[in-house]
């Protein structure tokens, strides 16, 4: 016999409720495993119950952030959104934000649902919700101890992107992400972003004859062949990572021509990013107040996911621009008449962007990296050796590392020849850094997910106050 | 008087999914800092190399598909290969290619990739995937390292493993054996990677290599303090955190 909604509304809400009192984080998982054992048909009820279906957003990098761009977007179209958090993107968090937002009748408040979603939950709660839009932003090596193969996490994508009932929005310039348009049901659409700029670094053919440390340089691509036909990909240009222009030597893939695509980029600045987007006849200027080309991608899949919701050109940029970093993402904290900069590193591909957009170029910057390894973190760090230092190295910088690994990160360190300090604990590494800055001096605090909650505890414990996006430092 | 090693990395393009190359930074760095050098030559699917110069060989992990498309070109080098494992050239064969380095590997699917038989040992995929960190007892000592795998492989009678295992899960779910040891060729499931954290294994198939290049002083000691601290730190983890 069916348990009757409003009981199992209730019970989950009196569970959610003591889950908090007792300190238990955001109060999502055990509510949403509750609700989901009481009646495992409560997300799906509740989600069709939203008058403007619900959107999905994944991919290794970027979920947080394109969701709280898109949040924005969504809101000033006349939505009400009821999303979750990163820390609750599994099934049970995306069932605990919808019963969350239903009254007692099982009738949501909200307009619409909008959900970032873990890349190996995607076909459960694509199935559960039939979402209107699924959001794929890429694909990198991250936490191979929780998810397996590359290529097996690109098919459990594809299952999820399967259920998408209306319009399927995918990163171009990711070969297995575009590849994904396969799996997108009769009916649907798919609709690509990308960049069309010129890139940094030119085209990169192979590393035969080469030695290995010229192609440790480019870190280990994840996206060296085809995913139809496993020919070579042909790449002629490189944005970062393995994202840019590729194609199969066999004719087996094409990189679509994206629908959103960044046609100009200002100028590198840490405080945020411009850049022009063509999007069918329409040119938009867009400015936000994120930096680095990893945002660029993630406003640009906002956009394409605002055209296919059918918001307004205007309206979504106008929104984008108002848009600050996700916690623990580009968060600047003003600390004894110091500034931190918290930014989140998970995998080798964020780690070498968090590198490029804030330390390239820059002068003896003082760095903490706090490398932990619960289940969150990703449990393996051989990770760390994945990622290309060079840049770092240049920089001369002066390091600590901190957290349950802070002693591998320190080894890494160690063979790219970049001396750094392991501190005894995240505490000490915060004392450690903040003496060692001269006042008004600006510190790099780089930490793996459950190093970055324990840091920002720490910080809050100082009472900090949160600045606002930093003026432009010209490098 | 510092000697030029030749280190071939086999299919570091394929194979190279989980931080081994690591393995490599650590062996020409510890060189280096001894006076010596190193080149390291990537060997390619499909492009020519002579494995006769080689005075090391290194090959690591990466996914079923990059097993497959890598499988038939290691059969091909196969004698080359297997002359230099007789000739006493130490190897360092990492989860997919230890496996390749053995008899052969069958994914969950089906279809058999042949290995090249340096190890009598066999591997089947599929089965729970096994993750977390472990500890072994080897002749050379400890070695810590982390596995993640959902291969199973199994020892021949009368093939030596690399180690025992102390913590973790090891080759297979009933020996409590870990990795392959013929001659001077090790194979093993170990990241880590496992050279940086054990650096008496990197010191090991360094001193080997450098002993057939004629140079049979001991290598001088390095400050491996960090190192020690690592592997401590690491052998005190849980075995999933």
């Amino acid at each position: 016999m069916r348990v009757p909604v409003p009981l199992t509304l209730a019970l989950t809400r009196l569970v959610a409720h003591a889950s908090r009192l007792a300190g238990r984080g955001s109060g999502a998982t055990l509510p949403g495993a509750l609700a989901q054992r009481l009646d495992p048909g409560l997300a799906g009820l509740l989600a069709s119950r939203l008058p403007g279906g619900t959107v999905l957003v994944t991919g290794t990098n970027g979920k947080t952030t394109t969701t709280k761009m898109l949040a924005a977007v969504l809101a000033a179209h006349g939505q009400r959104v009821v999303t979750n958090t990163s820390g609750a993107n599994l099934a049970t968090g995306v069932t605990a934000a919808l019963v969350a937002d239903a009254d007692l009748r099982g009738r949501p408040r909200a307009s619409m649902g909008l959900f970032e979603v873990d890349e190996a939950a995607l076909p459960a709660v694509a199935a559960a919700l039939r979402p209107r839009c699924v959001v794929v932003l890429n694909l990198f090596r991250d936490q191979l101890d929780r998810y397996g193969e590359l290529d097996t996490l690109a098919a459990t994508l594809a299952r999820g992107v399967a259920a998408c009932t209306a319009t399927v929005v995918l990163n171009a310039d990711d070969p297995r992400i575009a590849a994904l348009a396969d799996a997108a049901a009769p009916g649907t659409r798919v609709t690509t972003f990308g960049l069309e700029v010129p890139a940094a670094s030119g085209s990169s053919q192979g590393t035969a004859g080469r030695t290995t440390e010229d192609a440790q340089r480019v870190a280990p691509g994840d996206a060296d062949r085809c995913p139809r036909c496993q020919g070579r990909l042909v790449v002629s240009r490189s944005y970062y990572a393995h994202l840019g222009h590729y194609a199969c030597p066999n004719g087996d893939l094409t990189r679509p021509s994206p629908d959103v695509a960044v046609t100009a980029l200002g100028p590198a600045t840490t405080a945020g990013s411009t850049f022009r987007v063509a999007s069918g006849d329409t040119e938009l200027d867009v400015a936000i107040a994120l930096p680095g080309t990893y945002n660029v991608y993630n406003a640009a899949a906002a956009l394409a996911a605002a055209a296919a919701l059918g918001v307004a050109p205007d309206t979504a940029v106008t929104a984008l621009r108002t848009v600050s970093a996700a916690f623990g993402r580009f968060e600047r904290v003003e600390v004894a008449g110091r500034t931190l900069y918290l930014l989140l590193v998970k995998n080798p591909a964020g780690l070498g962007q968090v590198l490029a957009t804030f330390l390239h170029g820059a002068e003896r910057p003082h760095v903490l990296l706090a490398v932990n390894d619960a289940a969150a973190d990703g449990r393996d760090v051989s990770w760390l050796w994945d990622v290309d230092l060079a840049g770092l190295a240049a920089t001369d910088p002066v390091v600590l590392t901190a957290g349950s690994r802070g002693l591998d990160m320190a080894l890494r360190l160690k063979y790219d020849q970049i001396p750094a300090r392991a501190q005894p604990s995240l505490r000490a590494a915060l004392d450690t850094l903040l003496a060692e800055l001269p006042e008004g001096g600006t510190g790099y605090v780089l930490p793996t997910y459950t190093a970055m909650l324990a840091l920002r505890a720490l910080l809050g414990q100082r009472t900090p106050t949160r600045g606002e996006a930093a003026p432009a430092v010209s490098r | 008087m510092g000697v030029r090693l030749t280190i071939a990395h086999l299919y570091p393009r394929e194979m190279n999914l989980y931080g081994d190359a690591g393995n490599i930074r650590a062996l020409v760095q510890r060189l280096r800092w001894r006076g010596h050098d190193a080149e390291v030559a990537a060997v390619e699917v499909g492009e020519p190399f002579d494995l006769a110069g080689a005075d090391l060989v290194f090959g690591s992990g990466g996914q079923d598909s990059g097993q497959a498309i890598v499988g038939p070109d290691l059969l091909a080098r196969g004698d080359e290969l297997r002359a230099a494992v007789a000739a006493g050239v130490p190897v360092l064969a990492i989860c997919g290619l230890f496996q390749l380095f053995g008899h052969g590997y069958t994914p969950l699917g089906g279809g058999r990739i042949p290995g090249i038989g340096v190890f009598d040992v066999d591997s089947v995929g599929g089965g729970e995937r096994v993750t977390g960190n472990v500890v072994l007892d080897t002749a050379l000592g400890r070695v810590v390292g982390f596995e993640n795998h959902s291969g199973r492989t199994v020892l021949a009678p009368g093939q030596a493993a690399f180690g025992r295992v102390v913590r973790g899960v090891g080759n297979d779910t009933a020996s409590g054996l870990e990795g392959a040891r013929t001659g001077a060729a090790i194979g093993t499931y170990l990241h880590g990677p496992v050279l940086p954290t054990n650096p008496h294994l990197a010191d090991h198939l360094l001193a080997a290599a450098l002993r057939r290049r004629g140079v049979d002083e001991p290598l001088a000691p390095l400050d491996d303090t960090l190192e020690l601290a690592v592997a401590e730190a690491a052998a005190a983890r849980p075995r999933r955190t």
